[in-house]
């Protein structure tokens, strides 16, 4: 890289509004299905095709989505679950194949309960020591299970569904740069 | 390739494995409420540690609307609350207020001495079961 030329191009700040945008806007369009979103699909894709530039999307999203909807106690689980996807996702970049991201979709989409207990396990710690803070964990976590299913069924059959054609999209548009 | 074929049997065993889990935990601990008549007690202890008992015969399934009996039969119970996503937060029981961001105090619900595991929107309603409410502040 020469000393005069940025770190960031215009074409990556760019590609990086596109990414959250579409995201954004995915997600406001599939707010009416409970636990059916694109957020993981997308994030699970722009890792595997613009590399480093989530690195910048998904604090952004997050900053968004609290920005817009109110930084309750949802939003402090998406400072961790979202990165931990994203880094799964770079851990196993080098496999091709819809089947395996959809696999790891649906067991992200399973895990979000669990992972989004972790604050109430804090608040119950800080109120009423330790066992209320495990029970009231577990008491969210098995509430939603049935929800942690439809979001993995979600996951798994948009994942399965539009990994090639999007992988092909992709490819076509970084073919024309 | 035969590297991804590995990946994915792994993953789908991963799959499978938490599916099982999790449908297990759901169906070991899931709480059904109970139809028909049942005869239950919910009691209220204030910030003063004084009780007050009052009995109910309902057929309501959760206990927010066993309190909802409770309130119309002019008992003397009283509550109120903000309704939220996940149901209401209690805020005043009996007029006392217990102001988690005042006071780092809340109203607790324990059901037959064990502390809740549901708010009361989503909590069963069981024959026999007593519901008591009480004053704590956080620790």
């Amino acid at each position: 890289m020469s000393k005069n030329k940025p770190y960031i191009s215009i074409r990556d700040i760019a590609q990086i509004g596109m990414m959250i945008a579409i995201i954004e806007a995915c997600k406001f369009a599939l707010s009416g299905i409970p636990n059916v979103e694109l957020t993981s699909f997308w994030l699970i894709m722009f890792t595997l095709f613009f590399g480093w530039k989530i690195v910048v999307v998904v604090p952004v999203f997050i900053l968004i989505e609290g920005a817009v909807y109110g930084m309750n106690l949802w939003w402090f689980m998406y400072l961790y679950a979202w990165p931990l996807l994203v880094g799964i996702t770079w851990i196993f970049r080098k496999v091709d194949s819809a089947l395996f991201w959809a696999i790891v979709s649906g067991v992200f989409g399973l895990s979000f309960g669990a992972l989004c207990a972790i604050p109430y396990f804090i608040i119950g710690k800080s109120t009423g020591g330790m066992s209320v803070g495990v029970q009231s964990a577990f008491a969210w976590w098995v509430t939603g299970i049935p929800w942690d299913f439809v979001h993995c069924a979600g996951n798994f059959i948009l994942m399965f569904v539009l990994y090639r054609p999007i992988k092909y999209a992709f490819q076509r548009m970084c073919d024309g740069y | 390739m035969k590297d991804n074929k590995r990946k994915i049997i792994i993953g789908g065993i991963v799959l499978v494995t938490l599916m099982a889990v999790l449908g297990i935990v759901y169906f070991r601990n899931r709480t059904v409420p109970q139809s028909g008549s049942k005869n239950i007690v919910i009691e209220v202890t204030g910030s003063n540690s004084a009780t007050e008992e009052y009995q109910l015969s309902t057929e309501a399934a959760y206990l927010r609307l066993a309190m909802d009996e409770l309130v119309d039969q002019d008992s003397g119970f009283s509550y109120d609350g903000t309704d939220g996503e996940y149901g209401i937060m209690i805020e005043y029981i009996n007029g006392e207020r217990a102001s988690y961001a005042e006071d780092n105090a809340y109203w607790a619900l324990y059901v037959n001495g064990e502390y809740g595991q549901n708010g009361c929107d989503t909590q069963p309603v069981t024959d026999g079961d007593v519901y008591a409410w009480k004053y704590e502040k956080a620790q």
